[in-house]
């Protein structure tokens, strides 16, 4: 044996120098076993890389790039293909000019937070208690993995916007805001409650939520424990 | 690094892949993976003063992951954890399937390593890094490295072939 299975090990890693490699290269040539034991290698190297390989493509968790995010800077999911629909910029300056004296959402301390009605409708509307002219439709509350109250909105004006907020101990903060530009202008009295969320919002649900969403029942419990979460 | 939590934010944003495939590899499955991505990105910019200017971003992520994987899962022993995905599973129970009885999926296999051989071959196999870049992230010498590899390698190719390994 002129070789060990380390040695051979590393050249099917591309860890030696070139007089090695060179050497081995040479013997490869010349006997058969030297190449099926680097063979063995490669394979067994190829079969693992390619196992894993898939993780790369799957869409990253939207928990993860919160916690990546989690910092001076507002935080802001990633939506991959969606991104270009989802200009925050764009929709504050938007929402801004239709609610002058009360924005939906506004930007405070660097977080992205609920105010004006849907700050209001959030902390005092239930699902099942509104009408089909509230300016902001509510679709399902639930707890998330990280114990908050959070609800799905979407708001009635010419901005359509969807998304989800989250209570944190005295606001409500926007997780997950969506710019529905379907045709919600033209005909906002036709929307449904929570019918019409954007697949990046309900998937932002699936990705947040722990357990199943609230009930009628305990979406009022809630409510009257100010939607702040016993942990 | 000169730049601040944003951006450093937003670089560790960038690796998500490559941290989520790290970690399922250590850990075996979706869940504890995804889990062990979040604990090492809380660490990462709670510690984010200690990454030095001229060291690789990856690499240091790398060895925070390992860190807390050590700390995190084999300090309550869920390592331990006899462990079979959904998607796993069903390729092990598929009656169809001509494998040989004995044979195990590739995580399975990896699952079986001993932490030491687990953690190489993940970081040289699954991740592509270089023996040096593993050892550095271990803190081992290269040599180690180069061992540890070689018996987890032994050790996988002899479960996932149902053979003992060949030796030469």
């Amino acid at each position: 044996m002129r070789f060990s299975d380390e040695t051979l090990m590393a050249y099917a890693d591309g860890e030696l120098d070139a007089a090695s490699r060179r050497e081995i290269d040479a013997a490869i040539a010349a006997e058969p076993d030297i190449a099926r034991r680097v063979n063995l290698h490669k394979f067994l190297r190829a079969r693992i890389s390619t196992e894993f390989e898939p993780v790369l493509n799957e869409p990253v968790p939207t928990r993860l790039v919160v916690a990546a995010r989690k910092t001076a800077k507002p935080v802001w999911p990633q939506w991959g293909a969606l991104a270009a629909s989802f200009l925050l910029g764009a929709l504050l300056w938007q929402v801004s000019g239709r609610f002058f004296r009360s924005e939906p959402i506004i930007s405070r301390n660097g977080e992205v937070v609920a105010s004006g009605v849907l700050a209001t409708a959030l902390s005092g509307q239930l699902a099942s208690d509104q009408t089909a002219k509230s300016p902001v439709q509510l679709g399902v509350s639930f707890r998330s993995k990280a114990g908050d109250y959070c609800r799905t909105f979407q708001l009635r004006d010419a901005s359509g916007a969807a998304g989800i907020a989250c209570h944190d101990t005295n606001q409500w903060q926007v997780l997950a805001l969506v710019h529905d530009a379907a045709g919600s202008a033209a005909q906002p009295e036709y929307r449904q409650a929570a019918s019409a969320l954007p697949p990046a919002v309900l998937q932002t649900v699936s990705d947040t939520i722990a357990g199943e969403p609230l009930g009628a029942a305990e979406e009022e419990r809630a409510r009257a424990q100010h939607w702040n979460a016993s942990k | 690094m000169s730049s601040t939590t944003g951006d450093l934010g937003d670089a560790i944003v960038q690796l998500l892949p490559r941290l989520r495939r790290f970690a399922r590899s250590l850990a075996g499955n979706t869940q504890d993976g995804d889990d062990l991505v979040q604990i090492a990105i809380e660490r990462a910019l709670r510690n984010s003063a200690q990454l030095r200017p001229d060291a690789q971003l990856s690499s240091w992520m790398f060895g925070i992951l390992r860190n807390a994987w050590i700390d995190e899962f084999r300090g309550r022993g869920r390592r331990n954890r006899l462990f079979v995905a959904a998607e796993y599973g069903e390729q092990v129970a598929d009656p169809a399937s001509n494998l040989q009885a004995d044979m195990l999926s590739v995580q399975e296999a990896m699952m079986r390593l001993p932490v030491d051989q687990r953690e190489v071959v993940s970081l040289v196999l699954v991740e592509g890094l270089s023996y040096k870049e593993a050892a550095e992230i271990v803190n081992v010498p290269v040599g180690t490295v180069t061992s540890r590899l070689a018996r987890g390698r032994e050790t996988l190719q002899s479960l996932l072939t149902g053979s003992s390994g060949e030796r030469p």
